[in-house]
């Protein structure tokens, strides 16, 4: 008796929900909207299309009995078109958590609003002042500045040897962040850099910078430049005849940023990563990688794979039972994830990943192997 | 000494070289009418593509692939440049400039995101105009790619000077940019001329991209640079002289590449804008003057 009343209070409650056009009260089985904000145009529609590719292949793969929806937005490459499509999702989509850009600058303007509305944002950015703000709803599954510049200067100084290493950074936020980072550990290390030369992204010219590093008695370059630049930067070395040893950022690890240069070229030269999925053998990280080739005919890279592990992070959660988008935030806040690349736990502020690699290419192929592994570097795991 | 000095001559020689062709195209438009074609540095981004799409279909191994390339590109980027004059400028040839201005930076952004969806984001390599090899001078590694760059540059800057000097269609071309009314008057068909004049700065913009795209990439969002190099080249050089913009280009790649390796990049991009915004005030007619009546 008691049933069957309850059981027709529910259905004249939802009827006469219908009925007045009011949203029903979010059912355990009704789809859940997760957004993806990723920069898939602009100098940054690389590695945005990269995050979009590793979101949605997490995204359509859920875990049993959980059902998700997502859209995708351009953010392109400034804060507004970011913050505009970030508000579109929240009024629209209502997600319970966001793929959200690896531009820095973008996160920056994005990150109040997400803490307003309480809604997770899941990024690969390495931008290390984000997770300095305060916002409780940031959260970063590669490796900070912190960590990976950690990998690429001790690798340099104590692997190769440098003594007198220049720095060529970009004049972005990721280049400066990049650059104070690897300043510090050389500090820590006794190496000060005899040359540290800002360079903006659009200079396709790097003879003067490689000119005034092998004037001022570099013995190695370290690189924290995009994509492009790093291959021009590679290349014009090798072509000039630079002698010492090259230690390039995340962005020459990218499968898209080797095929640029010749094999040649790339002798001896080596990379800080978080992963490399077009360099492990293991048998998950090689069924991945093949997905990845067949569904979006390009090579899989570390900021797919991040991306790829942070939304599965979220499906965890969903499937853990999280049905709002607080819910989601607390518990990636508070449980441990072992994902393709490596297991992520947060550090109190969102940092999620701790682990760095150091990839080098043998001069034959352009496909790096893992010279040395950097786990748990900044002691929070 | 010597040999860094060579070694960075060369460098922005080469990178000048196609700067002087970018800037060419860019004010032969603006004189034909009177109007700025910001969709041009897509249309140098839009050559290097060609190029590498193009190169895709040679067998591998030839040496000369850049070469044997570059007449097709300089073809598919002169009709592409009449098509722009037919989409961007003839439906709007009667209203004010800034409608031609509006209208090509829509077109060039179109550009920009059909090539960044169809080939992708990330950078592609063009092909090498003569393959691979150094060339010792005076002690620096010159690669035979930037020689073949200034040269080819120089090859297709004094085909325009030809074509521009001494043929009857090449002084139509100057007489409708002078003077249209007149030219009309004396049977000169603008629209032939003025889809001519897209179609040549189109065909530069081609081999600007063909030339840049093997050393120094080509991307989808690089429009932006180019044009930014060719505007700056044609305020230093003189709104409307043509060769003004061309040496002009030529001297800011030499001046950025020194002043680069002297002090820093930073210090050399500032010390050049303040350089343009000092002509602006003591020269705004540049440094060789500004052609007439020609600023929109």
């Amino acid at each position: 008796m008691h049933m069957t009343i309850t059981r027709s209070l529910m259905t004249l409650s939802a009827a006469v929900a219908l009925a007045i056009g009011m949203p029903a009260t979010a059912q355990a089985d009704d789809p859940l909207a997760v957004s993806v904000l990723v920069p898939i145009t602009g100098f940054l529609a690389l590695e945005g299309t990269a995050q979009r590719n590793g979101a949605v292949m997490a995204l359509d793969n859920p875990p049993e009995g959980v059902r998700v929806t997502y859209d995708v937005a351009d953010t392109a490459t400034s804060p507004e078109v970011a913050v505009t499509a970030l508000r579109r999702a929240l009024d629209r989509q209502k997600p319970v958590a966001i793929a959200a850009p690896i531009f820095g600058t973008q996160m920056l303007a994005m990150a109040p609003i997400a803490d307003r509305a309480d809604v997770p944002l899941i990024t690969v950015s390495g931008t290390a002042k984000l997770t300095e703000l305060g916002h409780d709803i940031v959260f970063r599954f590669f490796p900070t500045d912190a960590v990976v510049k950690v990998a690429q200067a001790r690798y340099a100084v104590q692997d190769l040897g440098m003594k007198r290493p220049a720095i060529l950074f970009q004049t972005t936020a990721y280049g400066q962040s990049g650059r104070t980072e690897l300043v510090r550990v050389l500090g820590d290390l006794g190496v000060a850099p005899v040359l540290e030369e800002a360079i903006d992204p659009g200079i396709k010219d790097f003879v003067p910078a490689l000119e005034r590093a092998a004037a001022a008695g570099a013995d190695g370059l370290l690189l924290q430049l995009h994509s492009g630049p790093t291959a021009l930067a590679v290349r014009q070395a090798h072509e000039r005849g630079f002698e010492g040893p090259i230690v390039a950022g995340s962005a020459l690890h990218q499968p898209t940023t080797a095929a640029l240069v010749e094999p040649a070229a790339l002798a001896g030269v080596c990379a800080e990563s978080a992963s490399s999925p077009v360099s492990d053998s293991g048998a998950e990280m090689a069924a991945f990688a093949e997905a990845y080739r067949q569904r979006f005919e390009a090579e899989p890279d570390a900021f797919a794979l991040a991306q790829y592990d942070g939304m599965n992070m979220v499906l965890a959660a969903l499937a853990a039972g999280a049905r709002t988008a607080e819910a989601v935030k607390i518990w990636l806040a508070g449980n441990r994830f072992q994902g393709l690349a490596m297991e992520y736990v947060s550090d109190g502020t969102g940092n999620m990943a701790h682990d760095a690699i150091i990839l080098c290419y043998d001069g034959l192929t352009r496909t790096p192997v893992v010279r040395k592994r950097y786990d748990n570097v900044d002691g929070v795991r | 000494m010597i040999e860094a000095t060579v070694q960075l001559l060369a460098t922005a020689l080469a990178l000048g070289s196609a700067y002087a062709l970018t800037a060419l195209g860019f004010v032969l438009i603006i004189n034909a009418v009177g109007a700025v074609n910001f969709a041009h540095g897509d249309l140098v981004m839009a050559g290097g593509f060609v190029a590498v799409a193009l190169s895709l279909l040679l067998p591998e191994g030839l040496p000369v692939p850049g070469l044997i390339l570059l007449p097709a590109v300089l073809l598919t980027m002169a009709v592409g440049g009449a098509a722009l004059a037919a989409v961007a400028y003839a439906p709007l040839r009667r209203s004010p400039p800034v409608s031609v201005f509006i209208s090509t930076i829509a077109v060039g952004l179109i550009l920009q995101h059909a090539i960044s969806l169809g080939a992708g984001p990330q950078p592609r390599v063009g092909p090498s105009l003569v393959g691979d090899g150094l060339v010792d001078l005076l002690g620096a590694a010159l690669s035979y790619q930037q020689l073949a760059t200034i040269a080819v540059a120089a090859v297709l800057c004094l085909a325009v000077h030809t074509l521009l000097n001494r043929t009857r269609f090449g002084r139509q071309l100057r007489a409708a940019a002078q003077d249209p009314e007149m030219a009309r008057a004396c049977g000169i068909d603008l629209r032939i001329t003025i889809g001519a004049t897209f179609a040549l700065a189109g065909a530069l913009a081609g081999g600007a991209g063909l030339l840049l795209s093997n050393q120094y990439f080509v991307t989808p969002t690089d429009g932006a640079m180019f044009m930014l190099k060719a505007y700056v080249a044609t305020v230093i050089g003189g709104w409307g002289r043509i060769w003004g913009a061309a040496v002009a280009a030529l001297c800011i790649a030499v001046f950025e590449v020194l002043v680069a390796a002297a002090v820093s990049y930073l210090v050399a991009e500032m010390l050049l804008y303040l350089g343009v915004l000092a002509l602006l005030m003591l020269r705004p007619q540049g440094l060789f003057g500004e052609a007439e009546g020609r600023r929109a």
